[in-house]
């Protein structure tokens, strides 16, 4: 045991956790890689660039338990439900046709394990990864719940979806562990059409970090809605490689911080492809005591990202004095004939607006719910009409509209 | 008769600190219930400046004097109690809000003023029946209706917005900024029409206007002139026919 404590320097009471549970696997060089990984680092902290803002270390000190028995938002949503708790996964039986599983108890790898330490984490300590082949378009949708008490809560799920076919997923991050890891990946096929929409209601008490891979090929499309509503910390990471022309990518979500939330968006789209599109749209809105973080980077590599067309854009709102926003939105092109755009704005609610909303009778609380429901409605639209609605009912629930 | 709206030695500043500006400087005014008074004035009197204060937006401080409505001190409140209590304030410049529809913001307040007074709210079917028919009376068709507020309206479809809620709601007590500034010829009829149809003997209105082509469609009671934040000459229907001949300088030189 000596050897693994001495993999990271000074440990935590949750370091120290993180690593008896790697100890408790049977020796795997894939496990080890990743576990390595994260272990140069250990829990991410504000001295690392890309964690700066987001301080895993300072926010998990001890794996303590959270809070379980959130309702899930997404209930009426129908589809296949997973459910994943810290003991078990469940649904996992007669699963909808075109969907195969595999799984796998051995370490799987994960290709970005020395840039997301969070997600190699998550690939070190999954028990056993579950792969899908989806080779025709199932006939229901796919809901992943992830809920549970429990000290930590790691999975991941690999979906592979054949040329042509269409999968739609909608994940609910109902928490209920200190931490709360989830690891995706989606290999989208020529021409295939991947919708995942998820919703991660508010945290207290928790660690969330939510990891997402996506490769797609030629013509995919890939088409994601975030909602959160973050804990004492919480990060959507999401890592997309354009890989083959002519696909493209919706990237939107919206992220809501009440008092003492933390909640992160961070991505990073690679277009390694000629002629792909990438369509992002990030919004907040911010309470005193709550922070948001939006990172965001397009990487546009020289000739292969040639007849690129994307446009990023982060706006928030600070609801009140004392709300915290950090943003830093990226581009990193090398070739020239792109049409790359970005916009990052962030300020309070408009007070003339306000005074003429005040002006006609409307409460200056509804007023303000009412600006800030329709500043982040943009970011929701591109979800699933099954989904949309339930996303603005909870983004107004919290609004108090 | 006692006014419906009075105003005595009203002084208000805007800004703050070592900034604040003393706009209104003594404005003393009495409009009775089923009264219509126009404000005339040149640009920077301090008209606009007047109706803010009346409504009660931010960053404008009375200083002196009081103002009150139906016997209340109405500074005392906030904006949307003042809306509660009936004053409505037609905006010079209507502000656009992306995102919120023209019928769920109209409703949504009928029905906060309503809640504000202890009634009922306005079921469904009447508030579109009753949207219908005033949509129609001032040519906004149902697809503008289902816009954002404001957003991609035009100037004179701005200021027909204004009196669109304006009829919807029927406050108590109308103050007019400008409402005729960019109107066209038909669009000042059916907005004064849409005005008139709202006078009554319950009602009181405070009309702000440059030109005298509006009060020959709503013939005010009284003309009042404001300069220099306050009311300097008071007169009749003729006052404005008289400012129209001969301008503000002959008026104003002559009062001070
Ligand atoms: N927020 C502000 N800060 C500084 N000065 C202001 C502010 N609001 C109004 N003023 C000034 O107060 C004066 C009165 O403005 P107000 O808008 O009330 O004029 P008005 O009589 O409505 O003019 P107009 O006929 O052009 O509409 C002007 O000199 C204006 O510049
Ligand atoms: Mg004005």
């Amino acid at each position: 045991m000596t050897a693994l404590r001495d993999l990271i320097k000074d440990p935590s009471a949750a370091e120290l956790e993180l690593i008896a549970r790697y100890g408790g696997f049977a020796e795997d060089s894939r496990r080890e890689r990743s576990f390595k990984a994260f272990a140069m680092s250990g829990l991410p902290h504000r001295r690392m660039e890309a964690f700066k803002w987001t301080d895993f270390k300072a926010k998990l000190k001890a794996l303590d338990g959270g809070k379980s028995g959130r309702v899930d938002p997404f209930a009426a949503v129908a589809g296949h439900v997973i459910t994943v708790t810290p003991e078990a996964i469940t649904g996992l039986d007669k699963l909808p046709e075109g969907l195969r599983m595999v799984t796998r108890d051995d370490g799987v790898a994960f290709g970005a394990s020395e840039d997301v330490p969070m997600g190699a984490l998550t690939a070190a300590l999954t028990e056993q990864t579950i792969m899908f082949d989806v080779t025709a378009t199932p006939g229901q949708a796919i809901r992943l719940v992830y809920q549970g008490a429990g000290a930590a809560l790691f999975s991941r799920f690999v979906f592979v979806v054949r040329p042509d076919v269409e999968l739609r997923v909608f994940e609910s991050h109902l928490g209920g562990a200190s931490l709360n890891a989830s690891l995706v990946r989606f290999d989208v096929k020529a021409r295939a059409q991947v919708e995942r929409t998820l919703i991660q209601p508010s945290a207290l008490g928790e660690a969330h970090a939510i990891t997402a891979e996506v490769q797609l090929d030629e013509a995919g499309r890939y088409t994601q809605t975030a909602l959160a509503f973050g804990g004492d910390v919480a990060r959507i990471e999401t890592r997309l490689v354009h890989q083959e022309t002519g696909a493209l990518a919706v990237v939107n979500g919206a992220y809501l911080a009440a008092d003492g939330h933390h909640i992160d968006f961070t991505s990073h789209i690679r277009h390694g492809a000629r002629a792909c599109q990438t369509q992002q749209r990030t919004k907040g809105a911010v309470m005193k005591g709550g922070t948001g973080v939006f990172q965001g980077k397009f990487h546009v590599p020289r000739n292969v990202g040639q007849l690129t067309d994307a446009d990023m854009q982060h706006n928030a709102l600070l609801l009140e004095e004392g709300a915290v926003v950090n943003a830093k939105p990226e581009l990193e092109i090398y070739a020239d004939d792109v049409e790359c755009a970005h916009g990052n704005t962030c300020g309070a609610l408009d007070a003339e607006a306000l005074f003429y909303m005040r002006q006609r009778g409307i409460s200056e609380a509804q007023a303000k719910a009412m600006l800030t429901e329709a500043f982040i409605a943009e970011a929701l639209e591109a979800a699933p009409d099954a989904a949309r609605d339930i996303l603005l009912q909870t983004a107004q629930d919290w609004l108090g509209v | 008769m006692a006014g419906m709206l009075t105003l005595s030695d009203l002084h208000a500043t805007v800004g703050e600190g070592a900034e604040a500006k003393s706009i209104i400087r003594g404005l003393s005014l009495e409009v009775p219930a089923g009264e219509v008074h126009a404000i005339m004035g040149p640009n920077g009197a301090g008209k606009s400046t007047l109706s803010y204060i009346l409504t009660g937006k931010d960053g404008y401080e009375v200083t002196g004097g009081s103002a009150t409505f139906n016997g209340e001190d109405i500074l005392a409140f906030d904006p949307e109690t003042r809306a509660g209590k009936g004053l409505f304030l037609s905006f010079q410049y209507p502000v656009e809000i992306p995102g919120v529809p023209v019928m769920t913001f109209v409703r949504t307040a009928m029905n906060a003023q309503r809640k504000a007074r202890g009634e009922e709210e306005i079921s469904a079917p009447d508030f579109i029946k009753k949207s219908r028919e005033i949509g129609k009376q001032l040519n906004l068709t149902a697809e503008m209706l289902k816009r954002p507020i404001n957003v991609g309206f035009s100037g004179g479809e701005k200021k027909r917005l204004e009196i669109f809620q304006m009829m919807m709601m029927e406050p108590k007590f109308l103050i007019l900024d400008e409402t005729d500034s960019g109107l066209d010829i038909d669009a000042l009829k059916t907005v004064s029409d849409g005005v008139n149809a709202l006078r009554a003997p319950t009602r009181g209105m405070l009309v702000i206007t440059h030109y005298q082509r509006l009060l020959d469609h709503i013939s005010p009671d009284k003309v009042h002139v404001l300069a220099e934040g306050r009311i300097i000459k008071t007169g009749g229907p003729e006052l404005a026919l008289r400012l129209e001949k001969e301008g503000y300088d002959g008026v104003i030189g002559e009062a001070v």
